[in-house]
């Protein structure tokens, strides 16, 4: 289980060389995320969503509060934290000059798996996931969609515990984004803990069994789809959330 | 736990042997080195071995007796004769390469003191001198006097042990220099790439996605740094070898001069070159780590190229020798100790403390970077 206290994450932003400006890009979060759950982060652009996700996958530190897997914290366990996640966010980069082959064997010894595992691990998921034609093709040559499914092939390899999915479908075409929420849907399924941040309400309504609503730092509402579209009369989650926060102003 | 360090080292070692701009830095550089002891060879032999047609044509603004001009003709020098404002006026234009003046006794050469002119007039002197000779003999020989007795009074004889060879010296300490130069540019590429490049990439989220210390991840980056500065400067070096020893088949300005260094030399060159590496590539991962994008990180590192070659020319060019302090001193340690190396003189006191100095300087270089790259400032500096 992930346990999230009370986060707040304090930046300093300078508004000319001399004046600077302190401002919580999260400020008191706190929910929880239980074996077999999709946690759906929902909230527009700037509502905190990626940065909340880097702490919880030790990217960045927190200034107030706690993040716990099964008792795990930061930065006492960073390392055992970070053998049971895989993080995957809509900008995650990979070396392009490596082979598909060679990045997930580096990952498989990265994450410790054994040697005679790693090898049919990698047939497994190359054959799961279809890229048996550029298994040995360098990342810098494959397509969009390609590298996408690498990205995916990486975060299998070690079969995490935690999954978090950072706004992992902006700018992909609708196959590859289907790849995507068919992969969360088995690994749910295999009782796998899955955060997954995503401005696309439709998306997350379809596949979240919870959803934390984020806007300007803080938590506007949390709970399951259905209880949220009952608590604000509506039909479905993007009214739900203009409704909570009270309509488009100038302003937003 | 878990040790990533080969994992890291081994991602580095193939993104740098797979990167062309990586390869040509690591490998085209140290190709200049041969050019630059042969070139350098050329120019010395051209300057030593100038062609006395060059520059024997001399004026004279008074008349030469029969026994002058027979000297000239054995000196092979060509006489031009007229006044001194007609020589003064050729002079100028380039027709002859000194004139002389006479009253009474009295000789000058007149120049301006060009290149051409110094050979010149360094003919002259001979001439002047032999003439000299060949009146006082004639004089001796009037007064019924022994003027081989006279003259040669005594005799000095030269007997050099070891024949030291300036441009030997100086070929070597600057060949030297130039492998410095080459390893500081073979290490600023590929420790921008990996830091600041890593970063704008995008890669550097990844990998610190990944359960890998900081520790590995500095070390597995400092060490494929240090190991395409070291490929370049052995690479540099054995190149360096080669090409002295051309040069000491080719050009007769290393007569008799063994240009070669002794086995202890080359390999205490050697472990100079490897400090040197280990050194450089601290201090690029460290510069490169705290800019953002790869130009920054480029911007922040070139004067980083002048500062490695600069304190080792001018100790060169003032003849520092090595002492306990000099070898503390980053920069200057390693050439002045290569300096005296080629001067024949190996002070292991002063090799041992640039050795534990530089292991005291990457150690303190590398805990700076390992802290930066604990805290979230290297992903989200600024």
């Amino acid at each position: 289980m992930i346990q999230v206290e009370n986060i707040k994450k304090k930046f300093v932003r300078y508004k000319n060389k001399k004046e600077k400006v302190e401002f919580y890009a999260d400020n008191g979060i706190s929910f929880e995320a239980k074996e077999g759950e999709i946690v759906g982060i929902l909230g527009p652009n700037g509502a905190g969503k990626t940065t909340l996700l880097r702490m919880i996958a030790g990217i960045l530190e927190p200034t107030e509060g706690s993040i716990s897997f099964d008792g795990l914290t930061y930065p006492k366990n960073e390392i055992e934290i970070k053998q049971k996640i895989a993080y995957l966010s809509g900008n995650t980069k990979l070396y392009d000059t490596l082979s598909t082959y060679e990045l997930l064997k580096m990952c498989a010894d990265i994450y410790d798996v054994p040697k005679e595992k790693a090898e049919s691990r990698i047939q497994e998921i190359c054959k799961m996931l279809k890229m048996e034609n550029f298994l040995y093709n360098k990342i810098g040559n494959l397509s969009t969609g390609q590298t996408q499914k690498v990205n995916i092939a990486r975060c299998l390899i070690h079969n995490p515990q935690y999954y978090i999915l950072d706004e992992a479908t902006t700018g992909l075409d609708i196959i590859s984004s289907q790849i995507i929420l068919e992969f969360m849907k088995k690994e749910k399924q295999k009782g796998k803990t899955i955060l997954y941040s995503t401005h696309y309400m439709e998306e997350a309504e379809n596949i979240c069994d919870k959803v934390v609503m984020l806007n300007k730092g803080v938590i506007i509402q949390a709970g399951t789809p259905e209880a949220i579209k009952q608590e604000t009369k509506t039909t479905n989650l993007r009214d739900a959330f203009f409704q909570i926060i009270g309509g488009v102003s100038d302003e937003e | 736990m878990k040790n990533n360090l080969w994992n890291i080292l081994k991602k580095e070692l193939r993104e740098l042997f797979r990167d062309k701009k990586s390869l040509a830095m690591m490998l085209v550089i140290p190709i200049f080195i041969p050019l630059l002891i042969l070139g350098m060879s050329a120019l010395f032999e051209m300057q030593m071995n100038k062609d006395v047609e060059d520059y024997n044509t001399i004026g004279f603004a008074y008349n030469l007796t029969e026994q002058e001009q027979q000297l000239a003709q054995q000196m092979q020098i060509k006489i031009v004769m007229g006044s001194e404002e007609e020589l003064k006026q050729k002079y100028e234009n380039g027709e002859i390469q000194l004139y002389i003046t006479k009253q009474d006794r009295e000789y000058t050469l007149n120049s301006d003191g060009s290149e051409i002119s110094t050979y010149a007039a360094n003919l002259m002197e001979t001439y002047f001198n032999t003439y000299k000779q060949i009146l006082q003999q004639n004089y001796l020989q009037e007064n019924h006097m022994n003027a081989d007795e006279v003259l040669n009074i005594i005799t000095v004889k030269e007997n050099v042990f070891k024949q030291d060879n300036f441009f030997t010296n100086y070929i070597r300490s600057y060949a030297f220099l130039f492998i410095i130069m080459a390893i500081t540019v073979s290490a600023t590429y590929p420790s921008t790439d990996t830091t600041a490049g890593e970063k704008e990439r995008g890669t550097l989220e990844t990998l610190l996605t990944f359960p890998i210390k900081s520790k590995d991840i500095i070390m597995g980056k400092f060490l494929g740094v240090s190991i395409s500065s070291i490929v370049t400067g052995v690479i540099s070096f054995l190149l360096a070898i080669v090409s002295l020893i051309v040069a000491q088949n080719v050009f007769s300005i290393f007569e008799g001069v063994d240009v070669m260094f002794s086995p202890i030399s080359m390999i205490i060159a050697i472990i100079i070159i490897i400090m040197y590496s280990f050194f450089i590539s601290g201090l690029c991962i460290a510069i490169a780590s705290t800019s953002k994008t790869f130009k920054e990180a480029q911007s922040a590192l070139t004067p980083l190229t002048f500062i490695s070659f600069f304190p080792g020319m001018i100790a060169f060019m003032v003849g520092v020798v090595g002492t306990p302090i000099i070898s503390l001193i980053p920069f200057l340690n390693y050439t002045v100790i290569f300096t005296d190396l080629c001067n024949g003189n190996i002070d292991y006191l002063n090799i041992a403390i640039m050795i534990i100095s530089t292991i005291i300087y990457i150690s303190i270089v590398l805990t700076y970077i390992i802290k930066q790259y604990k805290s979230e400032k290297v992903l989200f500096s600024k």
